[in-house]
Order: C-alpha cells, then sequence, then structure tokens
C-alpha cells in the first residue's frame, strides 16, 4: 500500500518556498542564532530576527520590559512590553545570522531592521543581504521606541514609510517584507505607501498601543520602569481580532494586492488557519512561544495537517484568502432570513445561565422551570442573538434555527403598563411631519 | 520516635488551597441562575454567592458572604461533609438526561471556603461587626457551634452575650471532638477570635450544672438562655462492663488528644494492639489518631457492612490508607481481661445482613457460634454520644426525652420553657456542625424577637 501523502503545509511568499508558513516573529524570542537553532530543530520554517540595529544608537532596554495580563486563572492573555529593538552589536547578530544561514539552508532567514534616517535604512539593508539575508522586514511599527520619530511614529508617517522603503528598494534585490502598526485608523494608505516605496509583501500586526495592569498601591502602570510606565506594545490571544481584522481588510483592497504575513495571538492551528483564509500566507509568533515555547510549532503543523486531510485538501496555499470573498459589507446581509436558538435539552446540565443571560441581555425568551432546572424557549421572542450558546457550559447544545419566511418574531411590548396614564411622550413635528421622521 | 515528633502529626491540619488554585477551582462554577448548592447548605453559607464574587475577584465580599452567614464558616469549610451538601447539588458535575450520573466533579466549595476565609485572614479582613442596637443580655451555655453561632449573631445584633464553657478552652467538638489534624486548635482559635470580637464574652471552666443552674440566669439578670450543651457521653458497647483498664470512650480519646493528656497517650498507646469499634466519623478519626501513636496494629469493628458505615467514604478511605484493618460484620460481645482486669481481647461474634431495621438499613444478626477473640490492650468505643445522665438537672422545667434529648422548636429552637431556647447535638442527637449553626442562627433571631415582644 502507498504511504499516505501528508497534505503540503508548504507555502510560497515572495517568490520563496517555506517548509510551513511558521516563523519566529522579529521580538525576544529571535535574539540570537542559540534560541533560532532550538526553534528550527522544533520545525519552524524561518525566523525574522531581531530588529537590527546600525551601532550608531546604543539601545537599552527598559528594566523590567514586559508585564503579563491574565484572565481569570489563564495568564498570558496579552503580555504588556516596552522592549527595544536588538540591543546586540550588528556584528554579533550578523554572524549569528550567518551561522543559521549555513546549518539550516532550508530555513528562512528574514532580517528585520530599523534606522532612525534614510542613510541608516540603506546601510542595515545592504549590509544585511551581505550577510545571507533572504529577505527583509522594515519595523515601522514598534509602538514604544525610547527615540523619537522611529517605530510606529514612521510607520503612521505615511511619506516616511514610502522614503524609507524607497531606500532599501534601491540597495537591496531582496524582497522587502514592510510591517505595519495596528495602532492608526485604516492600515491600507500605509500598506500603499509602502508598496509605492517598493515593497514586495506587508507584514501585521506589530503589537497594539495599550495598557495592561495598573498597580494600586503607586497608581503606576506595569511594567513599572521604576516610577514610569507607557502607552506600550500589548499583544497575545486577546489581540487576535484586531491582527485578523488588518490582514482581511488589506487583503480585500483591489489595489494593495501583496502578500501578507499575518500575526497577532496565534497559538494553535485554528488561529493560524483563521489567519490564511483570511488572506496571510506566511504566519508569524512571538507571544505563544513565550507563553509554551518554541514545541507550538508542531501542534499547529499536526493540526492544521490532519485537518487537510480530513476536508480532502492538498495545499495549504490554496487556502489562502478562502474566507474573503464572503466577508465584508454589512449591506449584503439578507434580513429576510431569521431564525431562533434551538436547545438540545437532553444535555442539558440545569445551570441556568442562559436563562439568566437571555433575560437581562436577551430578548426575555426564555422561562425557568424551577423544578426542572430546564429553561424552556418562547421561541417569538428569541433574537437569536446566540448568547445563550455561548455561556452555555455544553459546547453544541445551543445552535442556530432558520425559521420559515411566513415566521415573525413578536415585538418588544412597551412596559410600565400601571404608569400608563402617566407617561407622555413629547412628539417633535419640526423636522419632517405630524407622523414623525418618516418621509 | 521522639514525643514531640509524634506530638508534630497532631499539630496541624493539611495546607489549604493556594491563590492559583482557588481560582482555577472558582471558575469550575457555572454560575447556576438557582445556585441549588446554596439551598443545599443547611446554614446558609450561599455557596453560589460567595463563588461567585469570588470569580469576580471580589475576595472580600466573597469572605463576607461566608462569614455574615456562617460565623463558623471556616471550620465549616474544613469539616463539612459537602459531598453530601452543597457538592452534591453541583451542575458542575455535568449531570444530564444523557448523562444522569455526570461527566466531572462538583466544585471544591468547602476547600474554597476554608481559602477565602483564609485568603481574607492574611489580609487583615474582619467582614463581622455589630450592626444592630438591641439591647437584653443572653446567657448561652456551651461554646460549641450552634452556642458560638447563636452567641455571634445575636452579638451583632447589639446584644451583650456570655458563654459558659465547662471545659477549660472553648470551641466544644470543634477543639475537643474533633481530631487537631483534621481541624487544627489555630484554626479554631481564629473561629473563635471573630465571635468574640463581637463583643461576646465566654467564661471557661464554668460548668453551669447545678441543679436548676440554667434556669436561674433568666432570674440572675439574663433576658434569655441558649442552652447548647452537647452530648459528651459515650454509649457503650458492652453493658455493665465496669471499670477496666485500656478502655476508652471516644470522648475522652480525642479529648485527650488536645489536652495534657496528649503525652500519657503517647506512652500508652506505643506498640500496643488498639481495636476501634464503631463506624462513623468519630471512629475514623479515632483509628487515625491511635495510629499516630506508633502501635503495634489498629483494628476497626463494625457490626455492619463496609457500605453501611456512616462514615463519610473520604473518611473511611482515609482510614484504610492510614493502615487500619477493618473486621465488618463482628459484633463485640465482652470485654477479655487478664487475673489483674486488665484488657487483653475483645470478644467478638460474626453477623450477617438480616431484615431492614428502623434505619432502614439492613440488620446484623449475629451467627451462632462464631464467637472469636480479637487480642487487643486498648479498645476505644465510638459508638455514639449522649447526653450525660446529670445533665438535665440544671435545667429541670424544660422538656426532654428518654434519651436526654432537649424537646425544642424545629425553627425557633424555643423549649418548653419561655425565654429557654436550645440547638445543636442536645436537640438533634449526633448532628453536623454546619447543622449546629443553622441552630444557633434560627435560635437568635427568635430570641431576638422573643425579647422585641417584651418577653
Amino acid at each position: 500500500m502507498d504511504k499516505k501523502k501528508k497534505p503540503d503545509v508548504g507555502i510560497e511568499f515572495c517568490g520563496q518556498k517555506f517548509i510551513n508558513p511558521f516563523l519566529l516573529s522579529s521580538s525576544p524570542v529571535s535574539n540570537s542564532a542559540e534560541m533560532v537553532e532550538m526553534a528550527f530543530d522544533y520545525g519552524w520554517a524561518g525566523v525574522v530576527y531581531k530588529t537590527l540595529n546600525s551601532d550608531r544608537i546604543n539601545i537599552d532596554h527598559p528594566s523590567p520590559r514586559m508585564n503579563s495580563r491574565n484572565y481569570g486563572s489563564r495568564k498570558l492573555m496579552t503580555v504588556q512590553n516596552v522592549e527595544q529593538i536588538s540591543d546586540r552589536p550588528l556584528k554579533d547578530n550578523l554572524l549569528d545570522l550567518l551561522y543559521l544561514k549555513k546549518k539550516y539552508p532550508d530555513r528562512k532567514l528574514i532580517y528585520s531592521i530599523m534606522g532612525f534616517e534614510e542613510d541608516e535604512w540603506t546601510y542595515l539593508a545592504k549590509i544585511s543581504e551581505d550577510n545571507g539575508a533572504d529577505m527583509l522586514e522594515l519595523n515601522f511599527s514598534c509602538p514604544h521606541m525610547t527615540i523619537e520619530g522611529s517605530g510606529h511614529d514612521a510607520g503612521k508617517d505615511f511619506a516616511a514609510v514610502e522614503k524609507y522603503t524607497e531606500a532599501v528598494k534601491k540597495a537591496v534585490g531582496i524582497p522587502i517584507i514592510a510591517k505595519m502598526t495596528p495602532n492608526i485608523t485604516d492600515v491600507v494608505p500605509v500598506a500603499m505607501a509602502a508598496k509605492e516605496g517598493g515593497a514586495d509583501a506587508i507584514s501585521a500586526i506589530n503589537t497594539v498601543s495599550g495598557i495592561s495592569d495598573i498597580d494600586f498601591d503607586t497608581f503606576i502602570a506595569k511594567p513599572n520602569i521604576h516610577g514610569h510606565a507607557a502607552i506600550s506594545g500589548t499583544s497575545g490571544p486577546g489581540m487576535r481580532p484586531i491582527g485578523l481584522r488588518f490582514i482581511a481588510d488589506m487583503a480585500k483592497d483591489e489595489n494593495l494586492k501583496l502578500p501578507l504575513s499575518g500575526m497577532g495571538g496565534i497559538e494553535t492551528w485554528v488561529d493560524a488557519l483563521e489567519y490564511i483564509l483570511v488572506g496571510a500566507s506566511t504566519l508569524q509568533v512571538t507571544t505563544g512561544i513565550m507563553h509554551y515555547g518554541y514545541v507550538i510549532v508542531q501542534d499547529m503543523v499536526e493540526g492544521l495537517q490532519d485537518w487537510m486531510a480530513s476536508k480532502g485538501y492538498d495545499r495549504l496555499q490554496d487556502l489562502v484568502g478562502k474566507a474573503l470573498p464572503t466577508l465584508g459589507r454589512t449591506d449584503l446581509f439578507d434580513l429576510d432570513r431569521q431564525g431562533v436558538a434551538e436547545y438540545d435539552l437532553s444535555r442539558c446540565v440545569g445551570c441556568g445561565q442562559c436563562y439568566t443571560v437571555c433575560t437581562e441581555s436577551g430578548g426575555q425568551a426564555l422561562e425557568w422551570d424551577t423544578a426542572a432546572r430546564r429553561p424552556k424557549l418562547i421561541e417569538e421572542k428569541c433574537l437569536s442573538c446566540m448568547l445563550c450558546s455561548f455561556v452555555c457550559p455544553v459546547s453544541g447544545l445551543i445552535s442556530y434555527k432558520e425559521m420559515p419566511a411566513a415566521w415573525q418574531r413578536q415585538k418588544t411590548a412597551v412596559f410600565g403598563k400601571d404608569l400608563e396614564n402617566e407617561l407622555k411622550w413629547e412628539p417633535y413635528a419640526g423636522i419632517g411631519g405630524k407622523d414623525g421622521f418618516t418621509c | 520516635m521522639s514525643v514531640e515528633t509524634v506530638k508534630d502529626r497532631f499539630r496541624c491540619m493539611p495546607e489549604g488551597m493556594t491563590m492559583d488554585l482557588a481560582v482555577v477551582e472558582a471558575e469550575r462554577c457555572l454560575l447556576c441562575h438557582d445556585a441549588p448548592c446554596s439551598k443545599a447548605c443547611p446554614a446558609d453559607t450561599k455557596p453560589g454567592e460567595f463563588i461567585r464574587k469570588f470569580q469576580f475577584r471580589n475576595y472580600t465580599g466573597a469572605m463576607r458572604t461566608i462569614k455574615t452567614n456562617n460565623i463558623l464558616g471556616g471550620a465549616c469549610g474544613v469539616l463539612c461533609p459537602t459531598e453530601r451538601l452543597c457538592e452534591k447539588e453541583c451542575s458542575a458535575v455535568m449531570k444530564s438526561e444523557g448523562r444522569p450520573g455526570g461527566s466531572d466533579r462538583p466544585v471544591r466549595i468547602g476547600d474554597l471556603q476554608r481559602f477565602i476565609v483564609e485568603y481574607g485572614r492574611s489580609v487583615g479582613f474582619q467582614p463581622l461587626e455589630v450592626e444592630g442596637d438591641a439591647a437584653g443580655k443572653i446567657a448561652v451555655v456551651g461554646s460549641g457551634p450552634s452556642g458560638l453561632s447563636c452567641a455571634g449573631e445575636l452579638a451583632k445584633m447589639g446584644y451583650e452575650v456570655t458563654i459558659f464553657e465547662a471545659l477549660p478552652e472553648p470551641g466544644g467538638v470543634l477543639r475537643y471532638g474533633v481530631v487537631p489534624f483534621r481541624c487544627d486548635s489555630d484554626f479554631v482559635a481564629k473561629e473563635i477570635e471573630d465571635v468574640k470580637s463581637l463583643g461576646v464574652t465566654i467564661r471557661c471552666n464554668t460548668p453551669v450544672k447545678n441543679s436548676g443552674a440554667a434556669e436561674k440566669l433568666l432570674t440572675e439578670g439574663f433576658d434569655a438562655v441558649f442552652l447548647g450543651p452537647g452530648l459528651w457521653d459515650s454509649f457503650s458497647v458492652v453493658d455493665n462492663a465496669g471499670d477496666i483498664e485500656g478502655r476508652w470512650s471516644s470522648v475522652d480519646f480525642l479529648a485527650a488528644i488536645r489536652d495534657s493528656r496528649l503525652d500519657d497517650l503517647i506512652k500508652t498507646f506505643k506498640g500496643k494492639k488498639v481495636a476501634v469499634v464503631g463506624g462513623g466519623s468519630v471512629a475514623m478519626d479515632s483509628v487515625e489518631g491511635a495510629i499516630r501513636l506508633d502501635p503495634e496494629s489498629v483494628n476497626l469493628v463494625y457490626r455492619r457492612s463496609y457500605t453501611q458505615m456512616p462514615a463519610e467514604e473520604e473518611e473511611r478511605i482515609a482510614a484504610l490508607r492510614c493502615g487500619v484493618n477493618f473486621h465488618i460484620l463482628n459484633q463485640p460481645v465482652e470485654y477479655v481481661t487478664d487475673a489483674s482486669g486488665k484488657l487483653t481481647g475483645l470478644k467478638l461474634v460474626r453477623t450477617v445482613l438480616g431484615a431492614p431495621d428502623a434505619s432502614g438499613r439492613r440488620r446484623p444478626v449475629e451467627v451462632e457460634g462464631s464467637e472469636w477473640i480479637m487480642s487487643a490492650d486498648i479498645v476505644i468505643e465510638a459508638v455514639g454520644n449522649k447526653a450525660p445522665s446529670g445533665l438535665a438537672s440544671a435545667y429541670p422545667s424544660v422538656k426532654t426525652d428518654d434519651k436526654g434529648l432537649v424537646g425544642a422548636d424545629e425553627e425557633t429552637g424555643a423549649t418548653s420553657v419561655p425565654g429557654i431556647f436550645a440547638g445543636g447535638d442536645i436537640v438533634r442527637g449526633p448532628a453536623l456542625v454546619v447543622e449546629a449553626v443553622a441552630d444557633g442562627k434560627k435560635a437568635a433571631k427568635a430570641i431576638d424577637a422573643y425579647i422585641r415582644r417584651g418577653k
């Protein structure tokens, strides 16, 4: 019998072949060859190496430099950091990268660089290309550089993005990825500026500007750098919906049409697949590694392959952007089709969380059978918000059921019958007519 | 093994949860709309509410819920058989029509309750305060769970409460009836401190025992009296066995562990063959206590079957893990002594289960000719507590039954004598700490009503 062929999770990105989509992102987890070697041994396809510094400016990291925001017992729902770019001498970093290049010829080395002026960008780009870089990632997006005019200060400035990208493009022949900040209303114009400057791909998102914990004794946010805190970079699973949105925004744009490298809260193959489906082709990870180690790449690869095999997909590449065609316009919703929640009460454990949420956040469509400890749905009142299904501790017990076209939801009645005679509403005839603002 | 090493085995109960564990455990709570756990607590400690508060990081509020509803909430967290009370009703077991046995375990409510109280103490939080301005003096007889609960409730209302305690230290069964490695003296002391913090006076070494003494309190300046003396005498397995060296009642044995007699116990039990008779929680405590004294062996004798034992399953398993040998379906017949009257063994007869008795359990029937002698130097009898015979003379007008139990209204604790209320084991017979707490609360409410309506 033939050996079963595993689905191909390889990805082509900027004309280069990656053994899988998973890369270390430019961060503390990609700070040295010693670290990246471990990651490669676990199966990561490449690295976006910790942002190189030209040695012109000395980099000191604040101490302490991170904080974790927990959610109940779950640690690192988000991570807060004021980490700077690499504090290592450029030569040391390049030697480390050359070592990796020699030892891992099948992995991709993407050098992240950040200059503080045009010449510096050019210098870093050139020296990177001359010392083994397969690609460059331009860091336009660090939200907490301690040096003015760098990081996301540059990334919010369309002209600067275009100018620095152009300088790099002029200097090198390898592909250039521009890394976007999410700390902006619309990412597309910035990505377009990078494209104008010659970028071959876009990566997003860098960390979201945020605040995690505040200490209640000192009233100083964390990390507390000896009396001072900052609005700084937030990463981790809590940021995932935002990352997905930025990738989708760029993937859907008719003019941008550049390959995308997605990141923001990726920990599992499910997260990875969601990024792929909204248009990312390579994926970058930091916080997931901070929390669980490099080993998670194995579960992401295995999980993706098994899911693909179960669905009959041979190539991950074919799935890039699969969710995009239906994603976007609310005016396309068919509002004539309505439904309700449907309960499989044989699996109900009787906690009544559905009853609480429906009564206090939904349509008051549930009654509670006190003796049996079971909810009873009044279908006509169900808003199909589905909140009940989200709080239910038994997954799949509550599902959505579409109702026939003729079905009508009961309107919410005016409350306060007991005070009916005392309640007088004041019509406004100044605009529209006496029947209200109807025409 | 030095005496101190042996003593160490008795000093402390196992440590409770950590904050990290408590947070994870509380997250398992489904925050039931109708909190069936709360409905199952005899003392209305409101687990549904304190776990919700804890989940929302309202840690001190969680402690407030526990302690204001159950002033011995810490001790109950440690001692309650939660698996057949609050935890029995827990929906996190995930029982459904399709899975009637459930697919998970209940939230560890008792452990959380203890943790929340310990956490609150560790941050110096004291939720109890005198809230009312009621005027009046109340006497409480006995500083066990029902007395402490009643006293605490009344003190919160503003009453001036004095507890009369016969023994040298307060706490009743919490101190003298439970082994310290299950609920230690420091922990009990903190629970009692909480009661005292409300202004309750506890007078130890002050038994109310003289003829009519409890009733006289009503003429000595007290507006009402609460009786919670507990049951401090033991039933015996062999009638009229007399004084035999090596024969202990569980009441004496467990109290000796807590007081100055522990040194003697250590000497007496070392290397000896010990038999414990009984199948309840006290028997299991006695077994675990005896094993810690380095005897040669500990045998448990019980006349019914393993599943009929009143002890909680956890307690039975804990006792087995300690290394006791269970001899079920064996009924003690008589003590065997040597010429000097010293115990050498226990004569047993095997039993089989017959028809159900009044308790609904199948009755043990002796097997004729199956007598055998279990070699034993020491026997601890743990077959139930009863009221000491002279106790009722302190309240001669109060109606009692043939067992010496006080007749009291289930809802109010009112006895046949106006102004005298009662609760706990002296009313119920052997019962749970949490039930005694409930009695104390109800009686306090009734005493308040009694005083407010001008007696």
